[in-house]
C-alpha cells in the first residue's frame, strides 16, 4: 500500500531520487553544528505560540475601560492591545504561558543567532564558497532583533512605549530625512493610533515570512554546498564525515527540537517574564525609572547611555547626538558583519574554496579581531544595565557610567591582545589538538610509586577495525557483504564505531568509493576542476552542481 | 587489540550517561538559585521583619489620643507627657549632631518646625542615627522600640509648631486602581513601576519600597525625605496619599503570575535567565546528544 502511493508520487514528480539521496545525506557529527539548529528550533516554537496569541490579541490602540480580571487596574482607559493581553495573561486557558514562552522564545532565538554566528566567525566556515550563507545570516539576524522589538513593543505597557518613544526619536535623529521618515513609519506625530496596528502586520505577517523565506534559503544552499566540517582523521576538504540523514541525524534532530521545545516550555511555565500588569498601559507623560528593552537591544541601549551629548551642526543642519550610537552604530555594525568575508578576503588574498574549519587557534589574527569586536559589543551590552548595576552594587550611576565609557576603549585592545597570544600560544603547542594519553600510575612490589606515560596514539592505531557486533556478523551473513562495502555511516558515537547498519539493508546506497576504514566518503566538488556533472558521483548523496 | 579498542569505545558512553544529571542538575541549580533570591532591593532593607509591624499598631500605645477624623489618612495626637522621656532620649542619641534643642549644627539640620512625621519617618525607618552624614541614609533595623520613637517625636514637635502630624492610613478606605494611577504618575520615575527602587545620578538613589509600612510610605509622600519631592495636601489629598499606599503594599506581594517572579527589575534579569538558563541548557543538552571533538 505504501509503495503503491509512494509509486504514484514518484512516476508523477520523480521524486524517489531525490529522496533517496537526502536520505543518504551525511552530516557531520559535532555539537557546535547543532547552535543554528537551536535558533531554528526557537523559531518553530515562536510560530507555534505566536499563532496562539494572534487568536486573542486585538492590534488596536483604542481606548476602553478595563473591567477585568485584574483589580488593580479596574476602570482605567487602557488601549484594547493592553487589555486583550492582560486578559490573555488572565482569562485565557494557558493564555500566559503562551505568551511567556513565545517571549522567552525569542530571546533563546536571538541568543541562539548569536553563539552561532560566533561559531561560524572563529571556524572561518565563511570563507568560499559560504559567502552568500554569511549574507543571509547577517540579514537574518537583523529581521530577528526588528522583530523582536516589533513584538515587544505590541502590548503597549508602560516599558515598551518608552521603548517605542526612544525608537521615534532615532528615527527623528537621521539628518535631513529624519522628521519625514518617522511621520512615514509612525503615521504622524508620536504617539498617534496607527503604530500597534502597523507593528502588528510587520510582526506576524512581513517579517516572519521574510525570516521563513530567508531561512529555507539559509537550509537550501548549506544543502547544497554541504556541511562543513572540523579537520581530523579520514577528513579531507573534498569529503563529508558523520552520520547519515536517516535515521541517525533526523533522530537526533528530532529529539534535539524537543529538548529546546522543553526547555523553553520549562522557563515559561516557572519563571515569570514581562509581568505587563505591573507595568500598566503606556501613557505619555509617565515613565518608569530603569526601562531597559530585551537584551537583543542592549549594546544599542548601552550605546545610547554611554554616548556623551555632542550635537553636531553643519550646513544648517543638526545632527543629534543619538544619531551616532543609534543609528550609525548599528549601520556600520551590520554593514561590517553582512561584508567580513568579503574583507577577509581582501586581507587574505585567499580565494581557495574551504571545506575544512579552522581551529580558532588555527587564525590567531581572526580570533583576536573577533575577540576585540565581541568584546566591544559586550561591553556596550553591559552598559544597558548601568542603573540596575549601580543599583546593586550601591555604586554611584556617575562612576558606573564613566567606568563603562572607559572600560569600552579599554576592553577590546586587551581583549583581543589576550585572545592573539592565546591563539598563538595554543597552536604552537606540539600536539595541539591531538588527544591526549593517560598517565599511568604503578606500583611496584615494593610498594613505590613511579608514574608512566603512554605513548601518543598512532594514526594506524586509531584507524583499527572494531570487532564485529553480533548482528553484523548475523547481517553480513544474511547479505554476504563484506565489512569494506558496507556503509557505516557511523551512529554518533564516532566515525569509526560499529553503526546501525542493518537499517540501510533496504537502501540502495549506489556505487561507493571504497571508504578505507569504513567512512562515508564523498569527494566535493571543485567548480573549477571539475565538470558541472561532478557532484552527482558522489556515491549516490551529491547534489546536481 | 580488539579488546582495546571496545575499551576505549566505551569510554565516551560512560561520558554521556553521566551528562545527563549533570545537565539536568545545572537547570535545577539554577531555577532553584532564581526561587531563593531575595526580592530586589532587600540588599538595602536589611531586615524587613523588623519593621514590618509596628508602624500602624503603635497608634494604639495612647489609647483615645487618635484623631478619629473618619478620613482614611488620620492624624496622630501625640501625648504631652512622653515630651520629658523624648528629651532624655533626643539628649542621649541626636544632640551630638542636630544640637540640644534640635536647633541644628554645622553636621545637620534643624529640626524645629518639621513636623512629626518627618522625625517619625527618619527614626522608625532606622535612617536616624546616622553614621555618616556625607552618605545617603539607608533603612536598618531602628534603634528605637515604637514608643521611645513616638516619646521623640512629640519632644521634636513640641519645640515648634508646624510640618506634619504622624498620618495613620485606613488602607481599607483607599482604592488600589486609584493608587495605581498616582504611583505611576508620581512614583514610578524614581522607585520603578514595580517599586523595586533604583540608582539615580551621583550616588543617589530611590530606595526600594519593599519594607515600607503605611505609616513610613504615607509620611514620605507627605514630608519629601532627602531628595525625594515633598507633596504637601495641595498636590494630593490625603485620600490619594491612602490610594498611593494602598498600592505600595500591594506592590509588595503583587500579583505574580507567571513563575518566579526575577527581581521585578525588568529585562536585565529576563535577559540573563533566558541567555544563561535557557540557551545555556539548551547548548548543554546538544552537548551531551551531539559529537565532540575526536
Amino acid at each position: 500500500m505504501i509503495t503503491q502511493t509512494a509509486d504514484w508520487f514518484d512516476e508523477r514528480l520523480g521524486i524517489a531520487k531525490f529522496t533517496r539521496k537526502s536520505l543518504n545525506k551525511i552530516f557531520p557529527d559535532h555539537w557546535s553544528f547543532m547552535l543554528g539548529e537551536i535558533a531554528m528550533y526557537s523559531f518553530i516554537v515562536l510560530l507555534f505560540t505566536g499563532v496562539f496569541l494572534t487568536l486573542f490579541f486585538v492590534p488596536s490602540s483604542k481606548e476602553i475601560i478595563y473591567h477585568g480580571a485584574y483589580k488593580p487596574l479596574d476602570g482605567h482607559k487602557v488601549s484594547e492591545a493592553y487589555a486583550s493581553t492582560l486578559n490573555l495573561s488572565f482569562s485565557v486557558r494557558a493564555g500566559l504561558v503562551m505568551r511567556q514562552m513565545h517571549h522567552w522564545a525569542a530571546n533563546v532565538f536571538i541568543a541562539a543567532i548569536v553563539v552561532h554566528v560566533c561559531r561560524i566567525f572563529f571556524t572561518g566556515a565563511f570563507r568560499k564558497p559560504r559567502e552568500i550563507n554569511w549574507v543571509i545570516g547577517t540579514l537574518l539576524l537583523i529581521l530577528a532583533i526588528v522583530n523582536g522589538f516589533l513584538g515587544y513593543s505590541l502590548p503597549d505597557d508602560l516599558i515598551s512605549g518608552t521603548g517605542i518613544r526612544i525608537a521615534f526619536s532615532i528615527v527623528l535623529s537621521v539628518p535631513v530625512v529624519g522628521s519625514y521618515l518617522a511621520f512615514f513609519l509612525f503615521g504622524g506625530n508620536f504617539p498617534g493610533d496607527s503604530i500597534i496596528p502597523r507593528f502588528y502586520s510587520l510582526h506576524i505577517l512581513i517579517i516572519p515570512a521574510l525570516i521563513a523565506g530567508l531561512l529555507g534559503a539559509h537550509l537550501a544552499v548549506m544543502w547544497h554546498q554541504k556541511h562543513t566540517q572540523y579537520k581530523g582523521k579520514g577528513k579531507s576538504e573534498r569529503n563529508v564525515v558523520g552520520v547519515a540523514m536517516w535515521p541517525a541525524y533526523a533522530l537526533q534532530a528530532g529529539g534535539f527540537f524537543f529538548l529546546t521545545a522543553a526547555v523553553i516550555a520549562i522557563l515559561g511555565g516557572l519563571v515569570q517574564i514581562n509581568p505587563i500588569w505591573l507595568y500598566g498601559q503606556y501613557i505619555p507623560y509617565k515613565v518608569s525609572y530603569a526601562v531597559q528593552p530585551d537584551w537583543y537591544m542592549g549594546w544599542l541601549d548601552g550605546a545610547l547611555r554611554l554616548m556623551p551629548s555632542w550635537e553636531i551642526v553643519g550646513f544648517g543642519h543638526m545632527i543629534p547626538t543619538i544619531f551616532f550610537p543609534a543609528v550609525l552604530l548599528p549601520g556600520l555594525t551590520f554593514t561590517a558583519l553582512a561584508l567580513w568575508p568579503f574583507i577577509e578576503k581582501k586581507i587574505t588574498k585567499d580565494n581557495a574554496e574551504h571545506n575544512l574549519l579552522d581551529n580558532p587557534r588555527d587564525v590567531p589574527w581572526r580570533t583576536s579581531v573577533g575577540v576585540g569586536v565581541l568584546a566591544f559589543y559586550v561591553v556596550l551590552f553591559f552598559a544597558s544595565s548601568t542603573d540596575v548595576l549601580a543599583n546593586s552594587f550601591q555604586l554611584s550611576l556617575n562612576f558606573v557610567l564613566w567606568g563603562f565609557r572607559i572600560l569600552l576603549f579599554v576592553v577590546p585592545p586587551i581583549a583581543a591582545f589576550v585572545a592573539y597570544k592565546v591563539a598563538k600560544e595554543a597552536g604552537s603547542v606540539p600536539g595541539a589538538g591531538r588527544r591526549k594519553r593517560a598517565n599511568v600510575i604503578l606500583r611496584t612490589a615494593e610498594g613505590a610509586y613511579y608514574t608512566e606515560k603512554t605513548a601518543p596514539r598512532s594514526p594506524q592505531h586509531e584507524e583499527e577495525i572494531a570487532e564485529e557486533l553480533p548482528e553484523e556478523v548475523e547481517y553480513h551473513s544474511l547479505h554476504g557483504h563484506s565489512d569494506d562495502d558496507l556503509v557505516t555511516s557511523a551512529a554518533p558515537t564516532g566515525p569509526s564505531g560499529p553503526s546501525g547498519s542493518p537499517s540501510h539493508a533496504g537502501v540502495d546506497v549506489g556505487p561507493l568509493p571504497s571508504g578505507g576504514s569504513g567512512i562515508f566518503r564523498i569527494p566535493r566538488v571543485r567548480r573549477s576542476a571539475m565538470p558541472e556533472t561532478g557532484g552527482e558521483q558522489i556515491g549516490g548523496i551529491g547534489d546536481r552542481g | 587489540m580488539s579488546t582495546k579498542r571496545r575499551r576505549a569505545a566505551k569510554l565516551p558512553k560512560l561520558k554521556r550517561r553521566v551528562f545527563l544529571p549533570a545537565a539536568v542538575g545545572v537547570a535545577a541549580a539554577g531555577i532553584t538559585t532564581l526561587a531563593l533570591l531575595p526580592r530586589a532591593g532587600a540588599a538595602q532593607s536589611n531586615n524587613p521583619s523588623n519593621l514590618g509591624n509596628f508602624g500602624y499598631t503603635g497608634s494604639y500605645i495612647y489609647g483615645g489620643t487618635q484623631n478619629k477624623g473618619g478620613g482614611a489618612v488620620t492624624y496622630e495626637k501625640l501625648n504631652p507627657a512622653s515630651i520629658p522621656y523624648g528629651k532624655s532620649l533626643f539628649v542621649e542619641n541626636c544632640s551630638s549632631c542636630h544640637g540640644s534643642e534640635a536647633q541644628g549644627t554645622t553636621r545637620a539640620p534643624n529640626l524645629q518646625g518639621l513636623g512629626a512625621a518627618t522625625i517619625d519617618f527618619w527614626v522608625s525607618t532606622g535612617r536616624m542615627p546616622l553614621a555618616d552624614p556625607t552618605v545617603q541614609a539607608v533603612q536598618k533595623p531602628p534603634r528605637f522600640s515604637r514608643s521611645q520613637t513616638l516619646a521623640i517625636d512629640a519632644y521634636v514637635s513640641s519645640l515648634a509648631p508646624g510640618g506634619p502630624a504622624i498620618p495613620n492610613v485606613n488602607l481599607s478606605l483607599a482604592s488600589l486602581a486609584e493608587g495605581e494611577s498616582l504611583f505611576s504618575t508620581n512614583c514610578a520615575a524614581c522607585h520603578t513601576i514595580t517599586g523595586a527602587g533604583d540608582a539615580l545620578a551621583s550616588g543617589v538613589f530611590a530606595p526600594s519600597l519593599m519594607a515600607a509600612t503605611s505609616t513610613q510610605a504615607a509620611e514620605a509622600v507627605r514630608t519629601g525625605p532627602g531628595n525625594m519631592p515633598r507633596f504637601g495636601p495641595n498636590t494630593l489629598t490625603d485620600q490619594q496619599v491612602a490610594d498611593i499606599v494602598k498600592y505600595v503594599k500591594y506592590l509588595q506581594a503583587p500579583n505574580d503570575r507567571g513563575g518566579i517572579a526575577i527581581g521585578h527589575v525588568g529585562p536585565v534579569t529576563e535577559g540573563f535567565v533566558g541567555i544563561i538558563i535557557g540557551l545555556g541548557t539548551v547548548m548543554l543538552a546538544g552537548l551531551w546528544i551531539g559529537g565532540r571533538a575526536k
